[in-house]
Parts: C-alpha cells; structure tokens; sequence
C-alpha cells in the first residue's frame, strides 16, 4: 500500500464518519442520546480521536493536508453538536414557561361616558358644520329668560324650577343663553351648538338630578324651515345610533320657539315595536326643538322678516342613559371607579 | 290636567279607543302623560235596602241592620251616621274585595255581620267618608253596583303647556278632539234667555281699574239649599281631582272644569252695602282668605269688595269672611276675566296657587264669562232648588276684541318648507274657529277668537297651521346648504386635546354635582372672596356653588374610599365659583392622585404615590402643553400642604400641586391622608399653551454619554446644581437626567450625592472625547466654585 493509498483512505472514513455524525446528530431526541453522540464521536475514545492517532502513520506530504481537514471536520461537528444541545437546552425551559401569568399592565385612564357621548355629539354636529360655543354657568336673568321670551310673571317659569342667585342671577337653567350671547356677537348664518352643565331645581332620584348636560344647536340664516329642522334631527339621530332610526315630532311649547316641537326617536331597545322601555309606544321622548321665535330675534337684532332659524335641545345624560342602559342618573356623578373602568 | 272620556262626550262625539285618542291628543301638542280606566272592581257589591234598623246598646253610634239584597237578607252592623229604615245603599258581601279591605263575617258587639254598607269612600269612589252612600229609593235592590254605575270611563291625565290656556276645560280639549276627527263641538244652551228674566240686578258693579279687571259678571239665585252633591257629580269631581265640599261649591268647580272660567260664590246675606267694588289693595292691607290664613297685601293685588270691607282676592281665593256655609240660602256668582300678569304676581307673591290662578294667568276667554255663568246658575236650580232673581250684572269695562291678523300665505311656506296653496291654509284656520274675514292674493286676513289669547302674531298663526297639517306631514330636508367657513372653537379643542393628555397620563375623567354645603365649601374659597350661595337650594347639602374643583375631587376620592376601591387617579375640568363684587366664574383643570402607585404583584412589591408622582404628572401635562419657563414656589394657600408648590410660567401663575393638607382630608371624611394633587387655571394654560409645534432636527451623529456623582451640602437644591451643570456645559449638552440620589452614612452628616447622567451631542460632528472631557472639567469647576460640589470618591 502506498502512502497516497493511505492518505485516500483515512479522507474516505473522515467523510464516512462526517455522514454518521450527522445522522447520528439528527437522531438525538433527549439528554442521553446527545451524550452517546459525545461519547461516540467527540470524546477521547470517540471516533475523531480515533482518526486523529491515524494521523502519525501518514508521510510529511500528506500529513498537513489530512490534518487541515480532519481539524475542519472536528469543529464543525463541536459547533453542531452546540447547537443542538442549545436547543436542547431551550425546549426544556419553555416547557416550565407560564404563559398564563398576567402581564405587566401599564396604566391607563379613560374619558367619563357621560363626556364620550358628549363628544360623539360635538363631532357628528360639528361634521355638519356647527361651531362649539361655551358659555357661563351663572347668568343674569336677562340671558336666561328675559331674552329668551320668558318674562318674569309668565307661567312658563313653572317649566323649569330655577336656583335663583342674589342680584339678579341664576344658575342657568339650559345652554339657550349661549345662542344669545353668540347671536349679539355675530350676525348670520349662524350654526352653533352649546354644550354644558346646566341646573334645576330637581330633587335628586333615578330619573332627576340637579345638574345636568345639555346641548342646545342654534342655525339661523335666510330660508331656514322646519323642514330643515327635521332633516337635522333626523341626521343627528341615524349618526348616533344608526341607519334605521326614525324621528317623530310632536307639537308643544317653548317660549323662544314658534312652532315648537317635541321630538322622540324611534326606540332602540325594540326597534319601535313596543317595549318596557318604551312604554309600548314604540318612542323614546329625546328633547325639544322648534323654529326661533320672531320675539328672540328681537333681543339680538335680527330682522325677523329676512331671517329665520331652528333650534333644538337634547339632554346628554338621557342618550347616554338609552345607549348604555343605565337606569339611575345619579350614578354619573357618583364616578365610582368600578362604573368608569367599564368604559 | 285631567278629564275624562265620558265628559269630554257630552261635548263631541268620540268614536276612537283610548288608545287612538291619547295618541291623537298626544300628536296634537295634547301630551297625555297617563290614561287608564276608573278602577271598578266591585265584584260581590250589590244594592241593598235597609228594612229593619236598630241601634246597638252601650255604643253611641252603631247599629244593626237588616238589609234586602234581593235574593236575601243578611245582618250587618254599621256605624255611619245615616242609616236608617227603607236606605237604598251599596252592600259588600262576604268574600268581596274592594281597594283596602276584604270583607269577611265577623261579630261586633256579640251580634253577627255578615258585609258591610258603603260610604263612597270604602268603594274607591270619592272622598266622601262619613256617610253611606245613599242611591235613589227606586234603584233596583239586588243588582250589581257595578250594573246601576253604568259605562266605565277613562280619565286621561294631559299636560297643558302654558300657552294653552284655552285647553284648560273640558270644552277646550273637546274641541281640539272636534277639530282633529271633523266632528262638531256641541256646547249645551241655557234653556232661558236673559230677556225673559223679570227684575233688576240689586247691585251695582264698579271697576276702579279696569287694566286689572276687564269684566265683571255676576248673578243672583235665591232659596238655595246646601247639601250633599249627586253621586255623579261627585264621581266626576273626584275623578279630575277635585273634592267634593257641598253642591253650590262644586257646581262652580264643575263648570269651571267644563267651560275653563273660574267661578266664586258669595254668600249673599254676608255682603254689607249694594255695590260691588274691584280695586287695587292698599299697602299692608290685611285680608284673610278662605283657607283661614291671613294675607299681607301690596299693591299688586286685587280685591273684591263690598261696601265696607274686601271679600275675595281678585281670580286666586275667596275670602272667608264671605264663603258659603251650611245655612246659606242667596248666593252671588261671580264670573269675571282678570288680567293674567297681575294674577300670577299676587299668586306667586302670596304664593297661593289655585286652579282659579292658574286659569287667569294663562287666560281665560272674556267673552265666555256670561256663558259660565249661566250654565253654573242652572245647575244650581236644578241641584240646589235654586232661583234666579234679577237680571245678570255684566260690567264690561275693558272690551276685548278678536284680534285681526294679516297671513302671508309664502311666508307659511317659506317658514314651514311647505307647498301649501291658500285654500288648504284657510281650511285648516277655521276648523280650529279662527275666522277667515278676507283673502286676496297670497294674504289671509283673519280673526282670532278670544279664547286663544296665545295667539296674536302671524308665526302664532304658522304653528296652528303645522300642528294642524300635522308634524308628519311636513317634510324632512337632510340636504342643507352650509357655510363652509366655519372656524373652529381652539379654547373648545384645547379642552379636549389635554382631556386626551390626561387620559394618556393614566387619569379617569370624573363628573361633580357642584353643588354642596356651605360649611364645606367655605374652606375651600380664594382669600377675600365669598361663597356663591343659592337663594332656594334644594337642601342645605346642596346649597353653595364650589369655589374649587379640589372640593369636589376630595368627595370622589372619599366615596370611593367607603367602597373599598383604594387607589384613585381622576381629573376633572370644570367650573367653579365665587364672589367679589361681582361673581367671578372659573375653569379649573385638577388631577388627584391617591392611595397605591403600584399594586402588590408577582413581580414586585407595592408602593405608594407620594410628591413626585403628582409632580411628574404635572409636568408631563404643561410640557405636552408646550408650557415653558416653569418656576416653583412654596405654597402656603389654603386647603394645600406645607410640602405643596405654586406653579408659575415666567410671573404668570398657573396653579398649585403637591400634597393636600389633613384638615382639607378630614372635611372630606377621607380617614388617611395620602392624596396628591394638581389644579391649575385653564385660562392660564390655554393662554401660555403653544401646542403649534414646529419639528427640530434630530442629530445625524453619535451622542456622548457621561455619568457624573457629585456630592453637595443637602441645602443646594437640585433644579440649581442643573442649572449650573446646563450653563457651564456649553452647547452640546443636550440632555440631564438623574440616576442616582443617596443621603447616608457613606457620605456623612448634611451631605447628598447626586448622579447625573448627561447626554452630548452636536448636529455638526461626531465629538470627540476630549471636547466632552472639556465640558466635565468646566462643568465640575463651576460646581465647585458656585455651590461647592466635590466629585463623588469612587
Ligand atoms: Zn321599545
């Protein structure tokens, strides 16, 4: 046997061996097969070893050329078998991970549900053009009534029991004197609405409460109709609480509109049909509207011949009541936080 | 106000259900609020005729009864004061039930009682308790009480708006019911003519103002017996709300019911001289009314007098120096319309409301007062045996015409949205009996009869038009023209932008009655200032405005607290309010903070907040806000803790944060105090806010990071030494945080160590570590010298 013999032969049982390693590398499933797979081939009495006392036996030519690939192979057999015990190792450690451990929760805050529908309100009006506009919570009786066409001896006092401040004020009784105010700072066209707290002399129960949240929504301009009131009501109405929605105006009276309106929507719990809620008349009373009286006009001097105007109120707390199904008022003000974490 | 189905047919005929009408009153600006069917369960009462009746001895008022029921007799032991032999009377059986008791045989007085007699009271009928109620002699004895009532009605419970004064009556609803159906509105006639009656008016009626009392009608009837009104009459009464007290009282209470006219009866014999004077009162006059409470006047009110002394206050009360008694026999009539402002200033004034007020306030028709009269005077012949003497007394001082009104047809339209023609407009007018007197062109001139006072303006007219065309029949126009330039309101945006801040910053947002005691919020008040006090709260608790939203946030936190929800992040933005000379109306913008930073977990232990949770809440919020120039100075105001600080940007204060003090806690039952907060002026922030933001440019370069210890005396504060380190750096400094701050042994007595992690950077260039060491030199330099910092001994 010559020495080239030699040195072909000892690369053919290298690559031979590389094969089994492999093969046998695959195969380890656990603990005791990677250690058989060390001890068969990595180890001292392992089958690299073995190749390496083989080594001495070759000629001074063929000696570093062996060598060179017998080294190459023996690294990267210690770098794979690395690897899978790494995987090994891995595997166990997410068997024993508890995934079902609760997380780290970051803390967050949340907007009062009163003020998210309220919000949905000023968008859905102010994507129909009307402008927010703010005003005081104490007024003079002149903003509150006077302007309003309720004159200090008129029945219709009695419709809202007023707290009444010395000197002439009170605590406002709706958002209307805000569309006076807006009404002596601009002339037409007009489209506003008025959100904010407003006060009644309501002993407080379920249904009553000696604050609320209104928004009043004030258009003036030539040509303005009833008709267009209800196309606004209606628009409100289907934005809210969807396509289906139908609205119902009833006659009534307000002293700053004529004609005035009450208006009730179709009821969301029974789709009109007739319900508890409902009373089994198919409608939810929601608020008032109306066309502005000539008398208002009067106060803020517009000309009643050229222009005209609607005008129409909802109570923030009533939709908010109707679209989360809360049945007593006064939990709103109560902000226990176990009611503002549901939302 | 109440009527019911059956009455409302004595002036209309009514072919829908109750249902179909409630709805149509209801669509007719006519809100029915309630309706339902007079409760008559009566199962087991029949009529019964007293045959044999004998007093109990050793009892003052009972007595034992055989009673005929028609297929019987039974026993009963009765204690009302009317019985008597030969009494046709409702009986409840044994085993009936009626509204409070269920009758069962029972022995009173060792004689058996096998039912019991029914006053009205016992039958749910009426108020009347004392006596048995006593039927006509020839109803059928045995038959069903539910037989001999006849038809059941329905009372309906409807909401008049204030401008409805001609709904006010019966009459009035009927003819809306007329109107609505196309029917005929039937008004009963006075079967006698004024002409046909013999003999003058024995008094003279003088008007001393006219202005307050536009007519004055009154009428005489004699031989009047007081007594006990029909069953009918106290049923209907009794179903509307009215009490029953004697026939003439509740004939005057029927047709004021009926025809809306407040009615007064005068006992006759009562009245000194032969006038009957309407004036004014005189300051302080005295008058008692028939209540028997005693009245100082002014000059508001309005008195009707005789000869020497007033007798009713004018359309609110009767007085009881005049009211009709048992032994009355003459009466006068009073039937008058008195100006509806003066009415409502002496009621509110006095505060006496009466259905008679409350009818001349809104307006009662006067042209319709004769008409009132007359139909009151005939019932009072034929219930009361009465007799008419002397013809009417009618001073009619003031004439109040129909008003005339001119009606752009276009105008209806334009208003409306409507495309109405003149001929469906004029229609819709006189069936609601508005005179149509002419019409040319696209103009209706018409006459508005005097019982709709509400209506004397052209748009009055329009919105009669739309209730009587109906809601549904105008049309619903959802494609509007808008102004597309409509700016925005910032100062509302503002608002909601830093709600959203704040909701990022972990805060519930939170809603308050800002109503509460005066005692509470008193300590709450700015310096020189005074509450804002309700003149008619609802209770003492809800009785001053606050003047600081921290009050209200303080009650939040105490709520939540008794129901166990321990930790509390809120913010509020809100009014709140006090008084100087004038009222001074703030917003406020609060953040509170109390109980645990962080829970007990599984990967870490519990803490609480303390100072500089509710300062880095703060802080993040007015450097989100684009705040800038912020200083802190020690606060000593009010409800705040010594620990506590003023926040100003440049001069201008912005508010206050940091710990609130213990009394502020106590007031508001809060037991621990470990509550934090911020509340600053949202005014202030809106103005000094610059959220325009502009972008600067992020270096292209490495930055540089140096960690820094230095040790100082304990009295430098922070914010100083950062001061120090910021000018001293030089430009390529751009950031300062500290990682460390240690007080202890291992630095010794009065000393702290600070550690300051810097950050440099240059936009220009990649800095090289000497530039860097430079700036540590100048900066401990400065340090050294300007507060005496030592770098810390590793
Ligand atoms: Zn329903």
């Amino acid at each position: 046997m010559t020495i080239l013999e030699n040195a072909q032969k000892i690369l053919e049982q290298i690559n031979e061996t590389k094969d089994n390693f492999q093969l046998a590398l695959k195969s380890v499933k656990s603990k005791n097969d990677l250690e058989s797979v060390r001890l068969m081939f990595l180890s001292k009495k392992g089958e690299i070893q073995r190749l390496f006392s083989v080594l001495g036996k070759l000629g001074p030519t063929d000696r570093p050329v062996v060598g060179a690939e017998l080294n190459a192979f023996r690294a990267a057999a210690q770098s794979d078998f690395e690897l899978v015990q790494q995987s090994l190792l891995t595997a166990e450690k997410i068997k024993d991970f508890d995934v079902t451990l609760p997380g780290r929760m970051p803390i967050v805050g949340s907007l009062h549900p009163l003020f998210q529908v309220l919000d949905e309100i000023k968008i859905i009006f102010t994507e129909m053009g009307f402008r927010v506009e703010q005003g005081p919570e104490i007024e003079s009786d002149f903003y509150n009534f006077e302007a309003l066409n309720i004159p200090e001896y008129h029945p219709s006092r009695d419709m809202q029991d007023t707290f009444y401040l010395p000197d002439g004020y009170v605590l406002r009784t709706h958002t209307s004197p805000v569309q006076i105010r807006t009404m002596e700072n601009q002339k037409p066209p007009v489209r506003m609405i008025a959100p904010g707290k407003c006060f009644r002399k309501d002993t407080p129960d379920a249904t009553h409460s000696p604050i609320f949240h209104q928004v009043e929504g004030l258009c003036v301009d030539k040509g303005v109709s009833f008709a267009d009131l209800k196309g606004i009501v209606q628009a409100f109405a289907q934005k809210l609480f969807g396509q289906e929605m139908r609205v119902r105006f009833r006659p009534s009276f307000f002293p700053f509109t004529e004609p005035s309106a009450e208006y009730d929507f179709s009821c969301i719990f029974c789709k009109g049909n007739g319900c508890k809620v409902c009373k089994k008349t198919g409608w939810l009373e929601i608020s008032g509207a109306g066309m502005v009286d000539p008398a208002v006009f009067g106060f803020v001097n517009y000309d009643p011949d050229v222009y005209s105007g609607y005008a129409f109120g909802m109570g923030v707390e009533r939709i908010a009541m109707l679209k989360y199904g809360i049945h007593d008022i006064r939990i709103f003000y109560e902000n226990d936080t176990r009611f503002l974490n549901q939302f | 106000m109440k009527v019911t189905l059956n009455w409302l047919k004595d002036f209309v005929d009514i072919s829908y259900s109750p249902d179909q009408l409630a709805q149509k009153l209801t669509m007719a600006g006519l809100e029915v609020e309630d309706y339902f069917a007079v409760n008559r369960s009566f199962k087991g009462v029949k009529i019964g005729k007293i045959i044999d009746c004998t007093p109990i001895e050793d009892t003052d008022h009972l007595t034992s009864c055989l009673v005929d029921i028609g297929d019987g007799r039974v026993n009963v032991v009765c204690g009302a004061p009317n019985t008597k032999k030969g009494l046709v009377a409702p009986i409840a059986l044994v085993g009936a039930r009626l509204e409070k008791v269920e009758i069962t045989s029972r022995r009173i007085k060792g004689i058996e009682s096998e039912g019991m007699l029914c006053s009205e009271v016992e039958l749910g009928l009426s108020e009347r308790a004392e006596e048995l109620m006593e039927l006509p002699s020839d109803t059928p004895v045995g038959l069903d009480f539910e037989r001999f009532l006849g038809e059941p009605d329905y009372v309906f419970d409807v909401f008049i708006t204030p401008n409805r004064a001609d709904c006010q009556s019966v009459i009035g609803i009927a003819r809306v019911i007329a109107s609505i159906s196309g029917r005929q509105l039937r008004r009963p006639p006075v079967p006698w003519r004024e002409q046909d009656i013999s003999g003058n008016n024995p008094v003279q009626v003088i008007i001393k103002n006219s202005n307050r009392c536009a007519r004055y009608s009154g009428r005489f009837i004699e031989n009047i017996r007081i007594k006990a009104s029909p069953f009918w009459l106290v049923e209907r009464l009794f179903n509307v709300g009215v009490r029953s007290i004697n026939n003439v009282v509740d004939i005057t209470n029927y047709i004021m019911m009926e025809t809306g006219q407040p009615l007064h009866a005068f006992d006759y014999k009562l009245l000194q001289g032969d006038k009957i004077i309407v004036r004014t009162a005189l300051k302080d006059e005295r008058f008692t009314t028939l209540d028997e409470k005693e009245h100082i006047l002014n000059e508001h009110a309005l008195l009707i007098c005789d000869t020497v002394k007033p007798v009713a206050l004018a359309g609110v009360m009767g007085g009881l120096n005049s009211e009709v008694q048992p032994e009355t026999s003459t009466v006068f009539l009073e039937s008058a319309y008195f100006e509806p402002v003066g009415i409502r200033k002496t009621a509110k004034e006095l505060d006496i409301f009466t259905e008679s007020s409350r009818r001349f306030e809104r307006g009662v028709d006067p042209n319709g007062t004769v008409y009132a009269m007359n139909r009151a005077a005939q019932m009072m012949i034929d219930l009361a045996d009465g007799h008419i003497i002397g013809k009417a007394v009618d001073n009619y001082a003031r004439k109040i015409n129909p008003v005339n009104i001119d009606l752009n047809i276009e105008r209806v339209n334009r208003l409306l949205g409507t495309k109405r023609s003149m001929q469906d407009i004029a229609k819709i007018l006189t069936s609601i009996e508005i005179d149509v007197v002419k019409s040319n062109h696209d103009m209706l001139s018409v006459n508005v009869p005097t019982f709709r006072p509400d209506i004397t303006r052209p748009v009055d007219l329009i919105e009669e038009v739309a209730i009587n065309l109906g809601y549904d029949y105008i049309p619903t126009n959802t494609v509007a023209c808008i102004n597309q330039l409509q700016t925005p309101n910032l100062k509302d945006k503002f608002r909601d932008f830093m709600r959203g801040l704040l909701v990022a910053l972990g805060l519930r947002e939170t809603v308050s009655i800002n109503l509460m005691p005066d005692k509470y919020a008193e300590y709450f008040l700015p310096e020189k200032t005074g509450l804002v006090q309700i003149i008619n709260p609802l209770s003492a608790d809800l009785a001053a405005l606050r003047p600081d939203i921290m009050s209200s946030l303080l009650t939040i936190i105490s709520y939540n607290r008794n129901r166990q929800n321990d930790t509390c992040r809120f913010f509020q933005i809100g009014n709140v309010a006090w008084k100087t000379e004038a009222y001074v109306e703030k917003t406020h913008v609060a953040g509170i903070l109390a109980g645990k930073r962080t829970e007990s977990t599984w990967f870490g232990k519990e803490e609480t907040f303390d100072f500089y949770d509710i300062k880095g809440l703060a802080m993040s919020l007015l450097g989100k806000l684009g705040i800038v120039d912020l200083t802190l100075k020690k606060n000593t105001v009010g409800f705040w803790d010594s620990s506590s600080v003023a926040v100003f940007s440049g001069k201008e204060y912005l508010g206050c944060m940091g710990k609130l003090n213990d009394q502020a806690c106590r007031l508001a039952k809060i037991k621990i105090n470990d509550v934090f907060a911020f509340n600053f002026d949202f005014d202030q922030l809106f103005r000094f806010a610059r959220i325009d933001k502009k972008f600067e440019s992020i270096s292209k370069y490495p930055s540089v990071p140096f960690d820094l210890a230095i040790v100082v005396d304990n009295d430098v504060p922070v914010a100083q030494i950062e001061k120090f380190i910021w000018s001293a750096a030089g430009s390529d400094l751009i950031q300062v945080k500290i990682f460390d701050y240690y007080t202890g042994d291992q630095i010794g007595a009065g000393k702290k160590s600070i550690g300051f992690s810097l950050t440099f950077s240059s936009k220009e260039r990649t800095l090289d570590e000497s530039s860097v060491e430079q700036s540590i030199k100048n900066i401990l330099a400065h340090l050294n010298r300007d507060c005496g910092a030592e770098l810390r001994p590793r």
